[in-house]
């Protein structure tokens, strides 16, 4: 199942990389702060949120722990590994490439 | 520790249910918060957030199938279902399974034989360092071969130019050097003959065996003429003849001369020649009590024994044979002052165009591995003909049971299954099924490989080198042949639903099926009959050819005959001695009641083997360069009467013919015709050796020509001479003419030998026609496994086509039901049905014969006395897959017509 429709292949790892990048956050804090942030132009599909972090789970880049919610309240918080901190700066250098790229041709054509 | 243990735990269990629900829930419960947050009632607002979720259970599926372990436990779900999706149908599960459980047991069961044969190390210690040494270059005076040589390559070397090689070589750690042959063991008084090797000193060492008892030989064994009479047992031979016995120490009589045990072989050695399997060996320096015959040791133009070596560490044979080539050379100049002839052309034969081989020998060298290869590869090229036949088979059973689940796929399809998922579960249904026959297949391959060597060996305990048990190499290759199989034969149902569109799938439930799966069906249905008739062909030329050997006229009778054998010298008896013990044999059992006659020869017929020489004839000149080779078989008085062969001209042998009267020799035909022209001519004439005195006889009588060798031989010149005027004794084979079953005498002619002397063995006594057929082993033991191969190809190809018509005539009934209601008769219907099937099977028939043609031009060679076109071998087996194609479209055509028209058109 492809994340969502306007999500690229790929991206959605790397947002919620890095959306907890700076401190720890429980799935529906993810999914919340990708949607504000992006001023509800992206929106993540719910059914392929908890598959993705379990996916970043199983390959290492993250790692979960239970935690106190910010209303008090037992959740799962997901904090970035030293190997996910690793995957995120290439996929950051790797995008940046890209669009950089991709920005180029759109203003020289 | 902990860590990696959690891990692992992570790997296969994953995340704990409670756990996933539990964020799930978080989840929901936070999402509703912020929906209250911004207005809406607690109820409304916990029903968007579920609605925003989606399903739960999906999102648990999904966060599952994100396990690593994932795959497995699919494959895992794949193999249950199939087991269902079996369990539903058995009748189809057992009779493929079965199928596949022959094909991959016979393969298995084949190719065990073969690898034994062809591949297998000798038991030995890093057997891979054995090298095989052969030399080319002429080789004057005696040979004494036991096969296995080829041009530039001869195996057998004299005993001093072994020494020498053994002692100044640099690149091999040991040589070792072995000769076959037989001897007369007397164990607690009880004499018998065994096979013997006699062998270096450091045999042992070399190859690295180990003793179960006492201990084996070192080089000190090794040392003058005569001086070491010490023997080791084989290990079969100590468990079977000597019943475990604490031998070490003890003697035993080896011709009649006392030696001591040392001690038994390891359990699994049989010798350095694969093939041979001596019951005793004893040091090579012994050769003048095993042969008395034979004076070899010091003698540097007797060639008789077989050399192997072992590579010093780092060496390869290649290297090793460019050193050993110089010493050879070396050596080989030195040994040809002592040659008689000193000529240039002697020397460029004996020298120039010598040297020697060093080959891999970590199989050992065999003679008897080149006897084999032919049959046991044809046998393995059936075997996997067979094979080829079960895959069809099962894959037009899987296709034909797919055909009926064309709706079940076309559902999964619907509910989102991929291509992949929908190949997944065909495949692991098909290994399921292979895996299911080559488990049992496995299970009956030792009994059968075990059945099959025993039918082999005509039901002796010893003389094959083959054992029933399954190596690490057969168990890989039946894993192989299985996976291939089953990925083969499950791909099949894939032709018909690739790609599958779900409306048409739908739709097809009535029709006949579309053009695709119709000529895949169609396919398999012709490749069966080419399969099976290729088969049918192989195994009716293969029993012609038995019948064909088994009916050959050897020129005398056969049947009625008892042989055995008698050699005085296994007991001890000094050369004068022989002839006059032998003639009192032959006498005390031509004295027994029932026996009609006696004749005794030093050249046994019909069993495989000759003793030939050239002679040279009073009044005839041989051409220039002639090479004319003559049967020259020491025989009593009464041989050529007792086995019947008809007297042309002069007279028989007769009792005025003693040691002491003139020396006369009796010819056959095709000797009197080469020599002399007609059998008239040839009666007076004197035949003699070249160069050896006393072997001047008189031909006094011409008889008919008759089968030696074998049957498959054409009759060869012959010079009969009297055993009792032989300028040396000789070991004789006596052939019992009776009046009863042959087999009945045994018993009282062992009587009548151990009368004479106790000591005497009664060797291997069996009747002529058992003789003829162990002579007949390879095209016996083909002709046998041709024969089930081929009924067995036949069955499979019925219950594959059965399958095949059954489910598409019953494709058919609607048609069948509309033919009929327009007024078609049963008959007709039937009629229609079955000349479909047989325009299939004869297309197939016209596409094979050639092909069948080309495939048994390369076992021509096996063949006898029929053409690889015979008309009567073809028809039989055209004749047979057209009966079995008959009668498997029969039934279901049968059924077809018997439906009732009214309802088959109701039908959907």
């Amino acid at each position: 199942m492809p994340p969502s429709a306007d999500l690229l292949q790929g991206t959605l790892d790397m947002l919620i990389l890095r959306s907890i990048a700076l401190q720890p956050e429980h799935g529906w804090a993810i999914a919340q702060r990708i949607q504000q942030v992006s001023n509800h132009v992206l929106t993540i599909g719910q059914g392929s949120l908890y598959p993705a972090l379990h996916r970043l789970e199983y390959k290492g880049w993250i790692r979960a722990q239970w935690g106190a919610s910010e209303n008090n309240r037992r959740a799962r918080f997901y904090a970035l590994t030293a190997a996910g901190r690793k995957q995120l700066e290439a996929e950051l250098a790797n995008w940046g490439r890209l669009t950089g790229a991709i920005n180029l041709v759109l203003e020289r054509i | 520790m902990s860590q990696i243990w959690s891990r692992a735990k992570f790997f296969f269990a994953g995340k704990r249910r409670s756990e996933m629900d539990e964020e799930i829930q978080f989840h929901l419960e936070r999402e509703a918060e912020a929906n209250m947050a911004a207005g809406m009632p607690e109820k409304e607002a916990r029903r968007k957030a579920a609605i925003a979720f989606g399903g739960r259970e999906r999102a648990r599926e999904e966060c599952r199938e994100e396990r690593p372990s994932w795959s497995l436990e699919s494959v895992w779900r794949d193999v249950r279902y199939g087991i269902r999706g079996l369990g539903r149908n058995p009748g189809f599960a057992i009779v493929a399974v079965l199928t596949l459980a022959l094909a991959i047991g016979l393969n298995t069961t084949i190719f065990s034989l073969l690898d034994q044969a062809l591949m297998s190390a000798l038991p030995v210690k890093n057997p891979e360092q054995l090298v095989v040494l052969s030399f080319a270059g002429a080789s004057p005076g005696h040979t004494h071969s036991n096969g296995g040589n080829d041009a530039g390559h001869r195996h057998e070397f004299s005993y001093p130019m072994y020494k020498d090689l053994r002692d100044q070589n640099k690149v091999l750690s040991g040589l070792i050097a072995a000769a076959s042959t037989g001897v007369g063991v007397t164990w607690n008084n009880r004499a018998e003959s065994v096979g013997a090797e006699m062998v270096s000193g450091n045999y042992f060492e070399t190859l690295g065996v180990q003793p179960a008892v006492g201990r084996l030989f070192t080089a000190s064994d090794e040392s003058a003429p005569g001086a070491n009479p010490v023997v080791v047992l084989s290990f079969d031979y100590w468990r079977t003849h000597l019943a475990e016995a604490p031998v070490a120490g003890k003697t035993l009589l080896v011709n009649g001369t006392p030696f001591t045990i040392t001690g038994v072989a390891a359990p699994g050695f049989h010798s350095m020649v694969w093939g041979r399997t001596p019951d005793v060996f004893v040091p090579i320096t012994e050769q003048k009590v095993v042969e008395p015959d034979w004076d070899f040791l010091s003698d540097h133009n007797s060639y008789w024994i077989d050399l192997a070596g072992r590579l010093r560490p780092g060496m390869t044979a290649a290297q090793a044979q460019a050193s050993l080539n110089a010493l050879f050379l070396s050596l080989r100049t030195a040994e040809f002052t002592l040659q008689h002839d000193q000529s240039a052309k002697a020397r460029a034969a004996f020298i120039d165009r010598a040297h020697i081989n060093v080959d891999a020998g970590a199989k050992g060298f065999s003679p008897l591995r080149g006897d084999v290869q032919t049959p046991l590869t044809i046998i393995m090229g059936m075997v996997l003909l067979v094979i080829g036949m079960a895959i069809v088979n099962v894959a037009s059973l899987l296709l034909v049971r797919a055909a009926g689940r064309s709706q079940e796929f076309a559902v999964r399809y619907a509910l989102g299954a991929t291509s992949g998922q929908v190949l997944r579960q065909l495949l692991a249904e098909g290994l399921l099924l292979g895996g299911c026959g080559a488990a049992i297949g496995l299970l009956l391959a030792p009994q059968a490989l075990h059945l099959l060597i025993h039918r082999m060996s005509g039901g002796s305990p010893d003389g094959l080198p083959f054992t029933p048990t399954l190596d690490w190499r057969v168990l890989l290759f039946t894993l192989a042949v299985t996976v291939l199989a089953s990925l083969l034969f499950s791909l099949a149902p894939m032709a018909q639903f690739q790609n599958p569109k779900l409306a048409e799938a739908m739709k097809e439930r009535g029709g006949s099926g579309s053009g695709r799966s119709l000529q895949f069906r169609r396919s398999c249905v012709a490749l069966q009959i080419g399969f099976s008739l290729l088969l049918l062909v192989g195994a009716g030329l293969f029993v012609r050819t038995i019948e064909n050997l088994r009916n050959v006229d050897a020129g005398f009778a056969t049947d009625h005959l008892l042989a055995f054998d008698l050699d005085p010298q296994l007991a001890g008896y000094p050369g004068p001695g022989v002839a006059p013990v032998e003639q009192r044999a032959i006498d005390a059992v031509a004295a027994l009641p029932g026996v009609r006659g006696v004749g005794a020869t030093n050249d046994s017929d019909l069993a495989g083997n000759g003793i030939s020489g050239d002679v040279e004839a009073s009044g005839y000149t041989p051409k220039p360069d002639e090479d004319f080779d003559v049967e020259l078989p020491w025989v009593s008085n009464d041989y050529l009467q007792t086995l019947g062969i008809p007297l042309v001209a002069g007279r028989h042998f007769n009792v005025g013919d003693t040691a002491t009267s003139e020396k006369v020799a009796v010819v056959n035909e095709s000797f009197a015709k080469h020599f002399y022209g007609n059998a008239q001519a040839a009666l007076g004439h004197v035949v003699s050796r070249p160069n050896r005195k006393g072997t001047e006889a008189t031909i006094v009588g011409v008889v008919r020509d008759v089968k030696h060798e074998s049957v498959r031989d054409p009759a060869i010149a012959t010079e009969y001479t009297l055993f009792t005027q032989a300028p040396k004794p000789a070991g004789l084979t006596l052939y019992v003419r009776t009046w009863q079953a042959p087999e009945a005498t045994t018993n009282s002619i062992r009587g009548a030998i151990a009368n004479l002397d106790s000591k005497l063995i009664v060797g291997n006594p069996r009747t002529m026609t058992k003789e003829i057929d162990e002579n007949l082993l390879a095209e016996r033991t083909i002709a046998m496994l041709a024969t089930v191969f081929g009924g067995l190809a036949a069955l499979m190809a019925g219950i594959g086509l059965y399958g095949i018509l059954a489910y598409s005539t019953a494709q058919r009934t609607r048609e069948i039901g509309i033919r009929m209601a327009l007024g078609a008769q049963r008959g007709t219907v039937v009629r229609l049905i079955l000349r479909e099937v047989m325009v299939l099977a004869g297309g197939a028939v016209v596409v094979t014969i050639p092909l069948a043609m080309l495939a048994t031009r390369a076992v021509r060679s096996q063949l006898f006395g029929v053409s690889i076109a015979d008309p009567a071998v073809y028809g039989a087996g055209i004749v047979v897959i057209c009966l079995v194609a008959a009668l498997a479209g029969f039934i279901p055509a049968r059924r077809a017509a018997t439906v009732d028209p009214a309802r088959a058109l109701r039908t959907d």
